[in-house]
């Protein structure tokens, strides 16, 4: 049984859809998050399974129990908030302990639990301080530890690390993946930032406009994009549109593009036909290839160099570990037939 | 520092101070002064502890205190009980929402004196409340609902006049808290009152404790409501000042003065002590 089942749900304010027939089932110990631009419907999502919003229409249940109706306080969700939402007058012990008490768990437990998530965290030093005192990564870890010693059965995130610096976001958003392993938590995270969905999740859900996009595993949605919208999205992508022009035995078709034929591995399903295609800018191959291009823009980036180049009015991006290429120069390359993905029509 | 810094701060706080020593301590001062026999305005003046010994013999005077004191006190306590709701309700926007924060403070613009005889037409023997529980076949005849022994008519008045500012006051803090936070609270499964208690109540702790201790210091020196509308039998410490003035005595009455600044001084910590006790209660 999916620890969260989520059926035809809808949700709409003042005739805007923000949800629309969302279904969806997360399994227990599964890190899935919730991706898509600003107004999407994410957070909306994200404010229903937590309680704070009621659909317009459909159900959810945790463990096969509907909560469609259940008011938050009665759930058995945490909720870790974009703002941390600590209560300012508490210091960290109260903050961490404020759940077990208005779950009225004994003072033993209280104690042992919020030891061991305070160790957990490295909070232990921190106890008696108050939110005010401490910094945005500790900050963090207490909006954490505060879920965490409820033992929910499903944790909720909501862009807990948008506050944070580029380093501390890289360090906690590891913490979080850890913690949830240990515990073994159902985690629902809400993002708008791909690098850290496809850093931490077991399952991307790509929303947009209030509907599902795309469901797969990060490595399976950069590899395989469903749309063009999910291709742009989720890391770099060069979007070409051509007509299909002939299929060969070893299943490769070849496209009749602007940058000239590309040859793709993906099927599709009927000749003739126009697609989309998309491939991403490191898995080009610099030297020999059928293609070319002027570089107009170089930007060193320290792992890797991007380069935009253009050739017959159009514009592509690659990525290359050589940092000799500089602006003007005229580079060729190729692309593997299996690095080029055929896209659906978005929508 | 500087003598030339020293100066320009004097210079600087001169119009505060000026008000607060000149207005505030000289009537402190001759009210004190006053009460130790001193600044007569008939006889001779010089130094003499036997208005205050006579004055806290009179068991006149220990039931004002009491009598002010129960005034003060629930007048504070009420106010500020009914204003709470109404600024957590008030505290997102919603259609009406100003016009209602504005009839809510609309006491505020009406003089405490109009307040009290709008009241007693209402409950007078031939008022709109006696005609109308008669209309409705509650009560057989008029009663006489004025000048009640337990004072519910002051209290009434006093809470009518001062939730206002209470609601004006709290409003504000209310406002300053976060949805998050009160989110957040929800999430870790505090119900209504919880949320209230451990978190709204905390954070406004400042925003309670000053309207609680202005209302206090107001009713407990309440002169208008209790003379229009007060019970006979008694009487509150600004009425028994007075009524010591209109017979000469300024001596006697600056010992009452002196007092209510003492009761009004302790009641207010006290009372600030009390809410923060009550409110945030034991940590664990």
């Amino acid at each position: 049984m999916a620890a969260i089942g989520i059926r035809n749900l809808s949700k709409s304010f003042d005739g805007f859809q923000a949800l629309s027939k969302f279904s969806l089932d997360v399994q227990q110990g599964e890190f899935l998050t919730l991706l898509g631009p600003s107004g999407c419907g994410k957070t909306t999502l994200l404010k229903i399974i937590s309680g704070f919003l009621e659909p317009s229409t459909g159900s959810i249940s945790i463990g096969g129990e509907d909560i469609t109706h259940v008011p938050p306080e009665s759930r058995d969700t945490a909720l870790c908030f974009q703002s941390y939402a600590l209560f300012p007058h508490l210091n960290v012990l109260q903050n961490l302990e404020f759940g077990l008490k208005q779950k009225r768990v004994s003072r033993d437990q209280r104690d042992a639990r919020v030891s061991e998530v305070a160790a957990k965290l490295g909070l232990e030093t921190q106890l008696s301080k108050l939110p005010n005192q401490l910094s945005g990564g500790q900050q963090q870890r207490v909006s954490l530890g505060r879920a965490l010693v409820m033992r929910p059965s499903v944790i909720l995130f909501d862009e807990p690390l948008s506050n944070l610096d580029a380093k501390l976001r890289d360090q906690v958003r590891v913490e979080i993946r850890r913690i949830q392993q240990d515990y073994s938590l159902t985690a629902i995270y809400v993002t708008h930032d791909q690098s850290e969905a496809l850093a931490m999740s077991d399952r991307i859900v790509v929303l947009n406009d209030g509907k599902i996009v795309q469901v797969d595993t990060p490595e399976q949605l950069y590899a395989q994009p469903k749309t063009r919208f999910v291709a742009d999205f989720i890391g770099g992508a060069n979007l070409i549109t051509g007509r299909v022009c002939s299929q060969t035995k070893e299943n490769l078709t070849s496209v009749e593009t602007l940058m000239g034929q590309i040859q793709t591995s993906h099927r599709i399903n009927k000749s003739s036909e126009n697609v989309e295609l998309c491939w991403r800018p490191e898995r080009a191959q610099i030297g020999k290839g059928p293609y070319c291009g002027t570089i107009v823009h170089r930007a060193f980036q320290g792992q890797f160099t991007d380069l935009i180049l253009e050739e017959n009015d159009m514009i592509f991006r690659i990525q290359t570990n050589n940092d000799r290429f500089r602006v003007g120069e005229v580079i060729t390359f190729s692309i593997l037939p299996d690095d080029v993905v055929v896209l659906e029509a978005d929508g | 520092m500087t003598m030339r810094n020293w100066i320009q701060i004097f210079a600087l706080l001169m119009p505060g101070l000026g008000l607060i020593l000149v207005l505030i301590g000289s009537v402190v001062y001759i009210a004190i002064a006053q009460s130790f026999g001193y600044y007569a305005l008939l006889g001779e003046s010089a130094f003499s502890t036997e208005f205050w010994s006579e004055v806290f013999s009179r068991k006149i005077f220990s039931r004002a205190v009491r009598y002010s004191i129960y005034i003060g006190f629930w007048s504070a306590v009420l106010s500020v009980a009914l204003a709470y709701p109404l600024a957590i309700w008030l505290r997102k926007p919603f259609p009406g929402s100003i016009g209602l924060g504005a009839l809510l403070k609309a006491p505020l613009l009406v003089h405490g004196l109009v307040a009290a005889f709008l009241y007693i037409n209402v409950i007078s023997y031939n008022g709109l409340l006696n005609q109308t529980m008669q209309g409705i076949g509650i009560w057989a005849e008029p009663r006489r609902l004025q000048n009640d022994s337990n004072a519910f008519g002051v209290l009434l008045l006093q809470v009518w006049k001062n939730m206002p500012f209470a609601l004006l006051v709290l409003t504000g803090s209310v406002q300053g808290i976060s949805d998050d936070v009160l989110d957040a609270a929800r999430d870790l499964g505090a119900g209504p009152w919880a949320r209230f208690r451990k978190i709204i109540a905390p954070l406004t702790m400042s925003g309670m404790q000053a309207a609680m201790v202005i209302i206090f210091i107001g009713a407990l020196a309440d002169f208008t409501f209790q003379t229009t509308v007060g019970p006979t039998n008694r009487q509150s410490m600004a009425q028994l000042m007075v009524s010591f003035k209109s017979r000469g005595d300024w001596h006697s009455a600056a010992v009452v003065g002196v007092s209510l600044m003492i009761i009004a001084l302790l009641g207010s910590a006290l009372l600030a002590l009390l809410t923060r006790t009550v409110m945030r209660g034991s940590p664990r």
